[in-house]
Parts: C-alpha cells; structure tokens; sequence
C-alpha cells in the first residue's frame, strides 16, 4: 500500500523556493560583480586613450615644448588630474609646479624610473621583435576613481622614457538593475505559490508535478536572467558611447595643443590595449564602429549568458535534492546526531578551509595565469585552461648543441623529473643498505653496548632535520669546511661543492644519507628481532652456510616490515625539501633542483603562482600514479 | 673463541660508523662552545702541515667557552624568535588536541551520516603534497586574511595539519575505553559534557600526551610555512632565525651552532626517551 499523499507537499514549495532564491541571489550578484568590471573596463579605456593621445601629442617636442602641451592638456580637459614626462634619469615635464620640473628624479622616485626602464625595454623588445609580445601600457587601477597610465615616450621613433597620467572618472555609466529587489521578489513569490500547488508523490521516481517544478524553476530563472543580459548589452553599448564621446573630446584638445595634425585613420589610434594594440571599436573622429569580428564580441555579456547556465545547473541540483527528499533525510540526520555534528564541526571546519579548499583551489589555480601581478584581476580573466600544463610537460627543450658545445637547460621539467628519480633511488638505497648492515650487527646475540650504539646512532633521526641541513652545508663549505680540510690533510685538493652537479648532489645524498639511516635500522633491527632464533638453529643443523639463512630465512621474512618502510621512505625523499634546500638549494644554476623546491622556486621568488600550482599539480599526479601502481604490486607478491 | 673474534670485528665496524654519525653532532658542539663565528673550528695557519689539519678537523674547540650562548640569547633577538616558537607551539598543541579530542570522540562514540566519509576524508588529505598546499595557504592566510607576520596564521595551519594523524590515534584509544563507564555515568545522570571532560578525557591521558607531544613537534620543526608566513624579523621562529644565521650571505656559524643546540636540546631528550613506544608502533602492524 502505498503512503497516501498529503495535500500540501513541502518539498515542491520549499525546492522551487529554496533553488529559486539561489539562482537569484547569484545571477544579481554576479551581474553586480560583472557590470563594476565593465565600468572599470571603461575608466581604464579612457585614461588609456587619453595617455596615448598626450603619448603621441609629445613625438618629437622638446623638453621646453612638452611641458607647454601637457599644460595646455591639461586645460583642454579637466579629468586629466596630472601628467608627467619621464626621460631617462629626469623628469622631463610636470603639470604640478611642486615637483620643479624639469630636474632630475629623486632617490625616492626610483620606482618612476623602474617603470620607464621596464616600459622602454618591452617597447624596444617588442620593435626588435617585430611582434607584440610585452606590454608597454601600465594601468593601476586602485578602484577609488583615479587610473594612473604610464605610456612610452617616444621621441623620433626612439623610446625615451614614459608619459604618466592621472586620470579621474566621471559618471562611468551606472548599470540600472531594471526591476531590481522588485521584480526577483516577484518571481520568489511566484515560485513559492506554484510550489504551493504542486504534489510529489515520494514513492514515484518521476511524476508530473516533478517536472513542472524543474520547468517552473528554469522559466523563472531564465526570465529573470535575460532581463539581466539584456541590461548588459545596453551598458556595454554606453559603454563603448562614453568611450566614443571621449575620443571626440581628447581629439578636440589634441588639435589645441599645437602637436602635429592627426594622420586620418579609421579605428582610434589611442584606444589601445596593454599592449598599444588599437581595439578598433571607436572611429579617429569619435563615431563608433561595429563590433565585427570574433575577438571584438561584447565578452561581458557572453561571460554573463555563460555563467548563468552554469547557476541553473546549480539551481536544478538543489531543486531535486529537494524533490528526493535529501534534504529532509539530511534535516533529520542533523537533529538526530546533533552531538556528534557538534563533537565533529570544529575540525571538520577547519578541514574544510584550511586542507580541502586549498587543495582544490590549487588545483583551479594551475588552470590560470596568476602571478604576483594579476591577482586582483577576477578569476575568470585569469583562466587560461591546460597552457600551464602544456609548458611544463610539452618542452622537451633539454639539451642543446650550442657553438660552445652541449648545454642542459636545467630549468626543464624533464631534467628535474630526472633528478628528482636519481634522487629518490639512490637516497633509499643508502637509507636501506646502511640500515640493513647496521641492523645486521646490532642483532648479533651477546653483543656488548647495543644500547649505546643505539642511542648514538639513532641521533640523526632525532635532530631537527633543517638543523641538520644546515649543518651539513657549514661543514662542505668550500674554504673553510671540514670536509674539504680532511681531504687536505692526505694532500688532496679541495673540492668546491657547489659548483658542479656531480659533487653538489653528493653533498645531499650525504646529508640526506645521514638523516634517514636510523629510521631504516630501527624498523629492520625490530623486524629482525621478531624472528625466532630456532629457525636459524634448525638451518645450522642442517648445515646451511650464512648467506643462504640470510637469503632464504632473514630477507623473506623482512619483507613484510621492508616494504612498506620502503614505500613511505620514497614518498618523504620524493618529498625532502629541507635537504635540497638548505644544503645546496639546487645549486649549480638549477642543475641540483627536486620538483618540489622547483616548485617553490617558482612561486616565491619568480612569483608565478599559477605555473607554480600547476607544477604541484603534476607532482600530486606523479605521486599518484607511483601509489597507485605501488599498492597493486605490493598486493599482488603479498600472496606468497 | 670464533664468536670472539666477531665480535671485535662487529664492535670495531660499528665504533668507526658510529664515530661518522655523530661527528657532525660533536662538530655543532664545538662550533657552540668556541667563542667564536667562524665555519671552521679552529683557525689554521698560511700553509697548514698535516698534524695542523688534523688538528682543524678534530670537534673541540681551541678555548672553551660559554660567550656564543650568552650572546645569542642577548645581543641577537634569538630569545624572542625562542619564545615565538613557544608560543606558537603551545597554541598549535591546545588548539589541535582540543579539535582533535573532539572529533575523535564523535567518531568513536557516536554512530551518525557521514562518519565513515569524514573519517575517510581525514585519511586521504594526508596525501596531498605539502607544496600544492603551500601556495594557496600562502594566499589564503597572507593574502585574503592578512595574517602573514602573525602567529595565528601558523598556529591555525599547523593545528589543522595535525589533526588527521591526532584523531585517527585518539580514536583508537577512546575505542579501547570501555562503553560500560560512560552508561554508569549517564544511568547516575552525568551530561555528555560530563561524561567527556571529566571522565572520557582523563582516562585518556596517554593517547592525549602523545597527541599533544606530535603537534608540539609539528609547530616546532617547521621551516618552510614559517619562512613564508613571517616576513618581520621580529616575528621570526627559530626554524626561520637560525637560517637567518647561516642563510645568504650572513655566516654568523657560532650563534647558528649555539642556537642549534637549544632549539634540538628538548627535542632529541623527548626523542630518545620516547623512541621506544615509536619503533613498538611502526613495527607492530606489518611484523607477525
């Protein structure tokens, strides 16, 4: 007999709600979010114009000169806050008459001729080149309504220093949300009265009034969202007529300025991206052009149409967990065991935040281009897909043959894949050589001392390891180490360390050596001291020699205890930054690097979180793999 | 007379390697106690001779003295990166029991919805590789939560990064509690936070001490988040100040060698006198 079914259903009403209110709260916010990027975009485009227009303005204008048109600039338009004209170590011209130009910069102006540096550099680069390739455009947008701009400065096709603009905003077209709270109030309270109406049969996995609730929940939401697309597109049109007017108006006051007449081309030759690439949406005399080619599209509103499907799904998810009755199950579950939840929240928060979302934020962070320098920049522009990946595992640029002969290209990933294998191979081998033969002779019965030795030889094991690390580093110091004194003292010449890849290495494998005998010896000595002494009495009797009770007694019963000794040993060498770090940090040129300090490399002292990320990413991979593989083959000789 | 004979020879193989190992320990020792910042023990003259070199190798120092201690603790701001790491560690140690403790005990007393998942979950982050976790940590803690330079921002990683490996031993022990105790105590009306604090947690205490021992050990040997985290040297722990010591282009080896010394000195006592319930643990699953 099936369960009656009540009149009113709750789930339908709360589902409908519930998914409903989600969607909206999300699509308003990210229309929020994406409509101050589009008015960022246009402050940007416009300090951006107006500096390329001062920037061509100033071709070819003496010191003297530059310093009357940017006045005169500055007159013709008031958002123009200051500008000045850098060349080299002066400044060459200033609209404020504080700064006393033209003189030469000040100690404390060193960033301003970092910059022109930088901005010359990449202009030259990029003329050498014959290819865009670096930006010559810098925009600090610190989103309080001033854009400051620094363009080159190019004086008869030499780049001479930078032009450096402040540009205040005016009326950034304001997004108008249409509606607003009303009308997602409205649509709230619609999906509220159709779930109202609407019975679930629990029992039937699928039933009518199901699908009218996904049907319902799409419909609202759909209409709520292309009202929202549709307010984009107008903003981006105003947008781009704001930017338009704009154009007039800098044209305008170029004419005044006395500079050179404008050479007639259609597309606005000022405004440009970051890399002084015109972006062909606005005519030279002010009219705009039509969005044409694919590059052009209006990328605001097809982020937005995009993302808005991706939030139905998300919509559509909650409505059936709804529906399927999960979420009343999940309630009861909640109030049921609500001591245990409380007993288990403060860690499992802290789970939650501090290892699983790292964790997967890393992973999405590989997936893009961030650096120091664009993390403010919102996710989606960062997003570039599979190239960081493409980078690492796709360059097979290792060795070249040069006019100086064969060179290794020691920041290639292969190279340190290589090494980082060598390294792991040959550490564990001497851990467990070591520790086998010390262990051997700990378990000799009626030995003398074994306390002792034992306690002495465990201390590596005990140290700090970064202490240790650095200890090592003092004592294969290349003048005044130990090492190299010992090997003078029987007439030998001293090694310098750090300086090849050969001895560099033998400096960790030494250290690292050191540092993970004892765990070995441990674990071996306990596993030796579980077999039973009659089994080696009965092979004496039978007259076996020592080296077959240890190759058919001692190793297979070891075996259990070495292997998963084993493993754990790979995964920490694979792993040993502090070793590599501390003692030769990767020392000659990168040669000595392990993936993992390559990978911090390259995020702490390049800044390159992302392409850091994604190296990572591939070492959790590489990992992966090996444990994957590992556990099959240890369960498959477990048989015997 | 044969087993003799061995033995002199074992005895022999094993002093000389045992010699080799705590050379490098005798070499700090020396470094500490000579008075002096130089990497080398003692300073040798123009053309050493053999006997000289030898001399120059062997750990003890020319005079013997305590000045490198005193001045570190003193002229350098070693004392303060001393008590940050104090701190630091004492916080991870009551934070991460607590939230440990906690955890544990719901997942061995209580039967609920997601335990089998969480505790399946506790044991694979133990899998995720320190340096994935590194980057984003550095721009969550640094720079969303602008806790860079503060203790807290190590304390809270630190702490969470213990927990797993605390929960699944302190379940272990709260399982061998007997159930029969805490049905007496709720039979004579005892709450669930009685029954916790005041019985579960004290019939605890050894898993806790050793719970308690491995965050401590946690906070105080990490380098790496640590030299990330903290930029102002002031705020340095002394993992980070002892590099500072030795690390680019400072070489002040007499402080680094007398700060080894008292940063390890805690440690390595602990060690050895718990190394044997160590060895019991990592061996008592796969022998037999």
């Amino acid at each position: 007999m099936s369960k009656p079914v009540t009149w009113l259903d709750r789930r339908a009403l709360w589902g409908l709600g519930v998914a409903l209110a989600v969607v909206l709260a999300f699509s308003g916010w990210l229309f929020g979010s994406v409509s101050g990027d589009l008015a960022g975009q246009q402050r940007q485009r416009e300090a951006v114009l107006v500096a390329n227009a001062v920037g061509a303005s100033l071709a070819g204008a003496t010191e003297e000169i530059a310093g009357e048109r940017i006045k005169r600039w500055q007159a013709a338009l008031p958002r123009l806050d200051s500008a000045l004209v850098i060349a080299g170590r002066q400044l060459v011209a200033s609209t404020r008459p504080e700064d006393g130009a033209p003189r030469s910069l000040k100690r404390e102006e060193k960033p301003l001729f970092d910059l022109a540096t930088m901005l010359r550099s990449a202009g030259e680069t990029n003329v050498s080149e014959g290819a865009v390739r670096k930006k010559t455009v810098q925009i600090d947008d610190k989103g309080d309504g001033v854009v400051t701009v620094s363009v080159p400065y190019v004086v008869d096709g030499k780049f001479e220093g930078i032009v450096q603009l402040r540009v205040h905003d005016q009326g950034a077209v304001k997004v108008s949300p249409g509606g607003g709270w009303a009308l997602g109030l409205a649509l709230l309270a619609g999906a509220l009265v159709i779930g109202f109406f609407l019975r679930v049969n629990p029992e039937l996995r699928f039933d009518i009034a199901r699908g009218v609730a996904v049907v319902a929940l799409l419909a609202l939401a759909v209409g709520f969202q292309q009202q929202r697309l549709g307010q984009m597109a107008k903003a981006t049109a105003a947008s781009d007529l704001a930017v338009s007017r704009f154009q007039a108006a800098a044209a305008s006051a170029y004419s005044r300025t006395g500079a050179a007449p404008l050479v007639s081309s259609a597309a606005s030759p000022w405004d440009t991206d970051a890399y002084g690439r015109p972006l062909k949406l606005i005519a030279a005399d002010g009219s705009l052009l039509p969005r044409t080619s694919e590059a052009q599209k209006d990328s605001h509103t097809s982020f937005l149409d995009r993302s808005f499907w991706g939030i139905n799904l998300v919509g559509l998810a909650l409505l059936l967990f709804f529906l399927q009755g999960y979420a009343t199950r999940t309630a009861t579950a909640l109030r049921d065991h609500a001591d245990a939840y409380a007993y288990v929240a403060p860690a499992m928060i802290g789970m939650l935040v501090l290892v699983f979302f790292p964790f997967f934020y890393g992973i999405g962070l590989a997936f893009t281009d961030t650096t120091l320098f664009n993390e403010s920049a919102p996710f989606r522009e960062r997003w570039i897909g599979f190239g960081n990946f493409l980078q690492i595992l796709g360059d097979f640029n290792i060795v070249t043959q040069g006019a100086e002969g064969t060179t290794v290209n020691y920041q290639n990933f292969y190279w340190t894949l290589m090494m980082t294998v060598i390294w792991t191979v040959t550490n564990v081998s001497v851990g467990v050589t070591f520790g086998f033969i010390l262990a051997l002779a700990l378990n000799t019965e009626g030995l003398k001392g074994k306390w002792l030795y034992r306690i002495l030889l465990i201390l590596p094991w005990a140290i700090p390891n970064y202490i240790t690390a650095l200890v090592w580093r003092g004592m294969f110091h290349p003048q005044f180490g130990v090492i190299n004194q010992f090997l003078q003292m029987f007439g030998m010449q001293p090694v310098k360390w750090f300086d090849g890849v050969v001895s560099a290495f033998v400096t960790g494998l030494v250290t690292n050596g050191w540092l993970s005998f004892p765990f070995m010896m441990v674990v071996i000595l306990g596993a030796l001291q579980s077999i039973p002494s009659d089994m080696y009495e009965a092979a004496e009797v039978e007259g076996a020699t020592r080296w077959q009770q240890l190759r058919s007694i001692t190793l297979p019963l070891l075996r259990p205890t070495l292997v998963p000794a084993i493993i754990l040993s790979v995964v920490w060498t694979f792993n040993m930054f502090n070793i590599i770090f501390l003692v030769s940090g990767g020392e000659p040129g990168g040669a000595n690097e392990i993936l993992i300090t390559k990978a911090y490399k390259i995020a702490f002292e390049q800044y390159q979180y992302a392409y850091a990320a994604a190296y990572s990413t591939v070492i959790f991979t590489i990992l992966l793999v090996y444990g994957y593989f590992q556990t099959r083959m240890t369960r498959a000789t477990e048989s015997y | 007379m044969r087993e003799k004979a061995n033995h002199l020879w074992i005895h022999a193989g094993l002093i000389s390697f045992t010699l080799l190992t705590i050379y490098p320990v005798l070499w700090v020792l020396a470094l500490a106690f000579s008075g002096q910042q130089s990497v080398g023990i003692i300073d040798l003259p123009k053309d050493p001779t053999f006997l000289e070199r030898a001399r120059g190798v062997l750990p003890w120092p020319a005079h013997f003295s305590v000045k490198n201690f005193v001045d570190v603790m003193t002229e350098q701001p070693f004392g303060t990166w001393l008590l940050n790491s104090v701190l630091v560690s004492v916080m991870t140690t009551a934070l991460g029991v607590f939230l440990a403790c906690t955890a544990a005990y719901a997942f061995s007393r209580f039967r609920f919805p997601g335990r089998d998942g969480g505790m399946l979950a506790f044991l694979v982050s133990q899998m995720f590789p320190g340096t994935l976790m590194l980057i984003p940590l550095f721009i969550i803690i640094v720079k969303w939560l602008g806790l860079g330079n503060t203790f807290w921002g190590l304390v809270i990683v630190y702490a969470t990064t213990a927990i797993p490996f605390c929960v699944w031993m302190l379940k272990g022990y709260f399982d061998t509690i007997p159930i029969d105790i805490e049905e007496s105590a709720r039979i004579d009306g005892a709450s669930p936070q009685t029954i916790f604090f005041r019985i579960i947690l004290p019939l605890a205490k050894p898993a806790i001490a050793i719970t308690a021992l491995f965050s401590f050990m946690t906070a105080w040997n990490e380098f790496i988040l640590a030299s990330v985290f903290l930029e102002a040297e002031a705020k340095y722990t002394a993992p980070v100040g002892l590099r500072f010591f030795v690390g680019g282009f400072s070489s002040q080896w007499g402080f680094f060698a007398a700060g080894s010394v008292i940063v390890s000195l805690p440690v390595v006592i602990l060690f050895l006198y718990l190394q044997k319930y160590l060895v019991s643990g990592l061996t008592a699953g796969s022998v037999k």
